[in-house]
């Protein structure tokens, strides 16, 4: 229970790092997905579950601070399906181990990636823009910066691991 | 059996986890307009607002000396085009009244600053510190001395959220200020906006300023939106495409002015049951 107070805080607080100082890392116009990598770590560290529910939950923080865009729940969706997956890579004995290797970065590309699939798939429905454009063009290059950004607490457990 | 069953949901509570969310989401897709989310949007807007005030607070010193420059230069350009404008002005209220045309409509400003910025994956919208309470509401127009912005597209008490040109949701009537050429703005991602439904024929020049046009129901005429970076013809079509160097700085936008302008609902709903 405890455990779950502390994981709901941390969620929290990487969702309003998210929203307001993120912004001061853009480039060209892309932040790197902090809640994503923050559900990816949750995903390591506790399990399938606990990522699926943090997902949901982030996802929807961020889709009602986006506005009346009338895609309300498509964040939602992206990142629960994110928090599945990465849920995959969770074993009980191997957590500092994952997290302090390149296994950790792969994941996060990976779950990354398939948000972005899942959400351009949805958002550009009825849309003129071009899908292959977005994938390639804020799709790719957003997961990239996520994963970029996941080599912080990768070095931090590398770190910690060696110690 | 009942064992079975539990035994069975347990085996599988992950998957059944997944699949409550993802009905869950896709429930709240449809149904994004509900009051009841529209509060609950309300009361997240605002309470992020007040943590994206606090941070806000951030300042950006490296630039500050620059910009105090380009400012001080722009104002002595601006101080003497305004006493131009005004020369201009008395000239055009003489001819209107000759003419006896219609004075157009002045709206009021207000001040905002940008103290939050959502750059997720083409959904951008910025967050600025005045809301309901100052009198904005949803689908007000967003301007800066650049140019348009946006609109705004959620409220609380003393937040709203606008949602940026750079949005692939938005659709601007726009025009040529030089040749009055129409046709309409939108964003299909990178730096720079569409003018689309445009002739091969009709004359646009790289350099052409684009405002606003009198055929938007959303936006006043005249709002500056930006330079015509380049006009090619599109290749096996009548049109042409016309790409559109926004006047605003969006990665830099930090203050911005709610246009306290609603739309006409009497024109809209005339022009929707008209199409019907």
């Amino acid at each position: 229970m405890r455990q779950t107070t502390v994981d709901a805080l941390l969620t929290l607080f990487v969702l309003v790092v998210q929203t307001t100082l993120l912004r001061y890392m853009a480039l060209g116009g892309l932040t790197p997905d902090l809640a994503l990598l923050w559900i990816v770590y949750l995903a390591i560290r506790r399990g399938q579950i606990p990522a699926t529910v943090a997902g949901f939950c982030a996802g929807v923080a961020l889709d009602l601070l986006s506005g009346d865009d009338g895609m309300l729940g498509l964040g939602a969706l992206a990142k629960t399906v994110g928090g599945f997956i990465a849920g995959y890579f969770y074993s009980e004995n191997k957590v500092l181990q994952t997290l302090s290797s390149y296994r950790f970065i792969l994941t996060l590309l990976l779950v990354a990636t398939v948000h972005n699939l899942i959400y351009f798939t949805i958002f550009l429905q009825g849309s003129e823009v071009s899908w292959w454009g977005a994938v390639f063009f804020y799709g790719i290059p957003s997961a990239l910066y996520t994963a970029a950004l996941g080599l912080i607490p990768m070095f931090a457990f590398a770190r910690r691991a060696l110690s | 059996m009942l064992r079975r069953l539990y035994e069975f949901g347990y085996l599988f509570k992950e998957y059944f986890i997944l699949a409550f969310f993802v009905v869950l989401s896709i429930a709240l897709l449809t149904l994004n307009d509900t009051p009841q989310i529209r509060m609950i949007r309300s009361i997240t807007v605002m309470s992020a607002g007040v943590l994206q005030d606090v941070f806000g607070a951030i300042p950006n010193y490296f630039d500050l000396r620059g910009e105090n420059q380009v400012l001080r230069e722009l104002n002595l350009s601006l101080a003497d085009e305004v006493s131009r404008l005004r020369e201009a002005r008395l000239e055009n209220l003489r001819l209107r009244q000759l003419l006896s045309l219609k004075e157009r409509a002045q709206f009021a400003y207000v001040a905002a600053n940008v103290i939050g910025k959502n750059l997720q994956l083409l959904r951008n919208t910025v967050t600025l510190d005045v809301g309901e309470a100052d009198g904005v509401v949803a689908m007000m127009p967003v301007v800066t001395d650049n140019g348009l912005v946006g609109k705004v597209v959620a409220t609380s008490g003393h937040y709203a959220v606008a949602q940026l040109l750079f949005n692939e949701d938005i659709r601007v009537s726009a025009k040529i200020e030089r040749s009055r050429v129409d046709g309409i703005i939108r964003w299909e991602g990178g730096n720079r906006l569409l003018l689309t439904n445009v002739a091969k024929t009709l004359d646009v020049q790289a350099g052409d300023v684009v405002i606003t046009s009198e055929y938007s129901s959303m936006f006043p005429p005249g709002i500056r939106v930006g330079v015509v970076f380049s006009a090619h013809p599109l290749e096996g079509s009548l049109f042409q495409i016309v790409e559109v160097a926004p006047g605003v700085d969006f990665p830099h936008l930090e203050e911005a002015f709610v246009l306290m302008a609603v739309p006409d609902s009497a024109r809209i709903a005339l022009e929707r049951r008209f199409r019907e």
